[in-house]
């Protein structure tokens, strides 16, 4: 369970990211948090596993403080909690299992760490996490080969293999194409409802938000103004999120879309 | 006062064309001037007479020199030439791994960087020739010299390729092992090192190929390899030995090329 | 074959699927790195005990060229210019000379399978020998002086900036060169309205690229007596007059850092 209690952010600047965040998330939801680009989304899914500090109130996952954790603490922390990024930031110049393979690294002894040599149990590991995203075909191919959608599904494998309770995902389609955006959404969904896993993630399509979360976290300029299930999100309440410009944010990532996939069908020929 | 964009371009155009003009009456003006170093009077017969002697040993090299199995043979001192290339290609390679990082101004701070190049463009710019001489004085004449010179002419060329590939790393994947809970000494090990090994790697077996030629020239100043006897057999007018000598080098050099060009195609591609 | 020697090894996930994982080829290229620079240490008699012991050496030799003998230029100015000039004729002539030999080695320009191969050929012959055994020949044929030196840049510059110009032509996009075609012009003129354009830019930037090179090997083309400071720096450094070395050495890297800043500026302006 993460619990925010009166959570506030403030840059060293003097912007304030975040303030009055109180929020609880059970185990096993799958959460999406929209908003307009700014409003302190990206910043709200990084206090979680202390990317970023928070600078008031109190922050528990699974009834640990996790601003009271240390340099050791915070790394053993984060195992628990996998993560994936709009650029899906994986090392392309190796195979996909290399980086699969990655996320057991904290774990192995020294000498293992230094030579790169994983025991057979963390390869078959690896293997089993790249078969449940459906690309175990690709695990000895170097990752520059593959397209966007195999490389943010060979994320989501390193981030299964860390075994984890919590998948926080921060814009995970915003580079990819409408059609790959749903094989991937889709996946998420699988793990969620499979693993019990919850997902929290930062979105910027409001319709597939609506489509495949539970609940609907809308923030804007760092406060949380809805908090409830998917299908009472109304209108109204959009445009309360988006602070009245919601056929702006709605119309212009749609439109983004087609062209983005206009651009990846050419690509794909 | 408002502007077309067609009458804008007319004014840009002809700018450009007295540009172009001046650059040529330039290049033109120091083609003139260093025609001074063109002299085709010293032509004589016997010049021509010893290009034609090279071109009859080029067809009948000295067989017995090219095969025999002595330390003066052809392939030895092309085994020891390539020997020299490699390892100098080595040393030069662990000397410039931290240079590169004392060069990118993403590592360190900008004017330690810039003192490094500074270190580096003289490194490159001294002649392998001089850096041969030099050290015959410090391992005596042999191919031991040669693998130092080698070493240290490689530094220019392949620390500024290494530093290219340092400024270019994708730190976005540091972000996400930091997510994993990675410490520094992983990061470095598992989200840079992969990241810089294949590159250097490619740059290192490029320049091994060059060294190659950088190789079989430092026999001329007693530092090993082809090129001594090269020389003498030039200088005693010995046209066929000079024919195995050229052949076996050509070819030897042919192969090496061949082999890195596979070797780093295969590195980029995976 | 490396997966036939060493077959993959066969991994059951619990699941039930089969994944072939390939034997990793590190152990083996590790093992023949290592062989080959033990190999090379043999043959080359390297030592690191010799090194650490007289590397002093080095540095004493370039203690003794700081500072350099500053009354030394003069006498090093005309072998200077002669550099300067033998780098600047040869690279021109030879970046000239090399665009209709290059067109002469592209196969989508020239129909003949024979010409195109006898010039790719060549220009690889060319560029294998190094600068300075062509130099050498050079001064067999040419008589001691910088012509010798002006020929062997010149092979030099026409067998690298030939090699990467058929390479650009080669990869250029051929459609406007079949438009022009089928306006009625013939191959020639198609290619210099069509392609010239398309490859003039990596051209320039790399015949310039090639002259920054050709001022460096010009300064040693001298040592064989092919004229320009090599041969001053030859017999420098033969009557161990290290402070003139250090002189001659200080002028080229000014030279050079000149010439190279110039070339990067404009070369920076054509891409």
């Amino acid at each position: 369970m993460i619990e925010f209690k009166q959570v506030e952010k403030k840059y060293a600047n003097g912007t304030v990211a975040l303030q009055n965040i109180n929020l609880s998330i059970e185990q096993g939801e799958f959460v999406a948090v929209i908003g307009l680009s700014g409003a302190g989304k990206s910043t709200l899914i990084r206090c979680i596993n202390r990317m970023h500090d928070i600078t008031g109130g109190q922050l528990n996952v699974d009834g640990v403080d996790v601003s009271k954790l240390k340099g050791k603490q915070i790394r053993r922390f984060r195992r628990r909690i996998g993560m994936i990024f709009q650029s899906f930031n994986l090392v392309t110049r190796t195979t996909v299992i290399k980086n699969v393979l990655v996320s057991f690294v904290p774990d192995l002894p020294f000498w293992r760490k230094v030579t790169g040599i994983y025991s057979k149990e963390h390869r078959i590991k690896a293997l089993e996490s790249l078969d449940k995203v459906g690309i175990l075909d690709k695990a000895y191919i170097r990752v520059d080969q593959l397209s966007g959608g195999q490389q943010q599904r060979v994320a989501l494998a390193r981030t299964l293999a860390q075994n984890p309770d919590i998948i926080l995902a921060d814009e995970p389609i915003a580079s990819l194409d409408p059609v790959t955006s749903k094989v991937v959404m889709d996946d998420f969904k699988r793990i969620n409802a499979d693993m019990n896993i919850s997902v929290i993630m930062n979105i910027h399509h409001v319709e597939i938000a609506l489509e495949y979360a539970d609940r609907i976290i809308g923030i804007r300029k760092g406060e949380v103004v809805f908090d409830g299930e998917a299908a009472n999100v109304t209108k109204a309440m959009l445009d309360e999120i988006y602070g009245g410009r919601l056929e702006e944010a709605s119309s212009a990532p749609s439109a983004k879309l087609a062209t983005s996939f206009q651009e990846g069908s050419t690509a794909h020929v | 006062m408002l502007m077309t964009n067609v009458e804008k371009q007319l004014l840009a155009s002809p700018r450009n064309h007295r540009y172009v003009l001046t650059v040529t009456v330039v290049v033109l003006a120091l083609f003139a001037w260093s025609l001074a170093a063109v002299n085709l009077q010293d032509i004589n017969q016997g010049g021509l007479q010893i290009a034609g002697n090279i071109i009859k040993g080029l067809f009948n090299p000295d067989l017995d020199l090219l095969f025999n199995v002595s330390k003066q043979s052809v392939l030895y001192l092309l085994v020891e030439t390539v020997a020299i290339a490699f390892l100098g290609t080595i040393v030069g390679a662990v000397l410039s791994v931290p240079l590169a990082f004392l060069a990118a101004s993403n590592i360190v701070p900008k004017p330690v960087a810039w003192l490094t190049r500074l270190l580096l463009i003289v490194i490159r710019t001294i002649p392998a020739l001089v850096y041969g001489l030099m050290f015959i004085r410090v391992s005596g004449p042999g191919p031991f010299a040669g693998v130092l010179t080698v070493g240290l002419t490689s530094i220019g060329m392949l620390s500024k390729l290494y530093v290219d590939a340092i400024e270019e790393l994708d730190t976005k994947v540091l972000e996400s092992m930091t997510s994993i809970g990675c410490s520094s000494f992983e990061k470095i090990r598992y989200g840079i090192f992969p990241q810089l090994l294949s590159i250097f790697l490619s740059v290192t077996i490029y320049r091994f190929d060059m060294n190659m030629r950088e190789a079989s020239i430092l026999g001329l100043v007693g530092a090993g390899g082809i090129g001594a006897p090269l020389i003498f057999a030039m200088n005693s007018y010995k046209w066929n030995q000079v024919g195995s000598i050229l052949i076996g080098l050509v070819i030897l050099i042919l192969l090496i090329e061949w082999m890195s060009n596979r070797l780093r195609s295969k590195l980029v591609k995976g | 074959m490396y997966d036939r020697i060493f077959p993959p090894r066969r991994v059951v996930l619990p699941n039930g699927k089969i994944v072939l994982e390939k034997r990793s080829r590190t152990p083996l290229i590790l093992l023949l790195l290592i062989a080959a620079i033990a190999a090379s240490v043999w043959f080359t008699e390297f030592s690191l005990k010799t090194l650490f012991t007289r590397i002093n050496e080095f540095f004493v030799i370039i203690g003794d060229m700081i500072p350099p003998k500053w009354s030394y230029f003069p006498q090093l100015w005309k072998a200077l210019v002669d550099t300067l000039q033998m780098s600047l004729i040869g690279s021109l002539v030879g970046a000239l000379l090399s665009l209709p030999i290059a067109v002469l080695s592209s196969s989508n320009i020239i129909r003949s399978k024979t010409i195109v191969t006898i010039f790719k050929i060549l220009l690889s012959l060319l560029r294998t020998l190094p600068t300075l055994v062509t130099a050498l020949i050079a001064t067999f044929v040419f008589g001691l002086g910088p012509m010798a030196g002006v020929v062997a840049i010149f092979l030099f510059t026409l067998s690298y900036v030939g090699k990467l110009l058929y390479e650009a032509i080669e990869n250029a996009d051929m459609g406007p060169f079949e438009a022009m075609e089928s306006l009625g012009m013939n191959r020639i003129q198609a290619f210099r309205c069509a392609v010239m354009p398309q490859v003039l830019p990596s051209f320039l930037s790399n015949a310039l690229f090639c002259f920054e090179g050709n001022v460096r090997y010009a300064a040693i083309l001298g040592y064989v007596g092919a004229g320009g400071i090599g041969l001053l720096i030859k017999e420098d450094i033969g009557w161990r007059d290290y402070p003139n070395v250090g002189m001659t050495i200080l002028a080229l890297i000014v030279t050079v850092y000149l010439i190279e800043t110039a070339s990067e500026h404009f070369r920076k302006k054509l891409i």
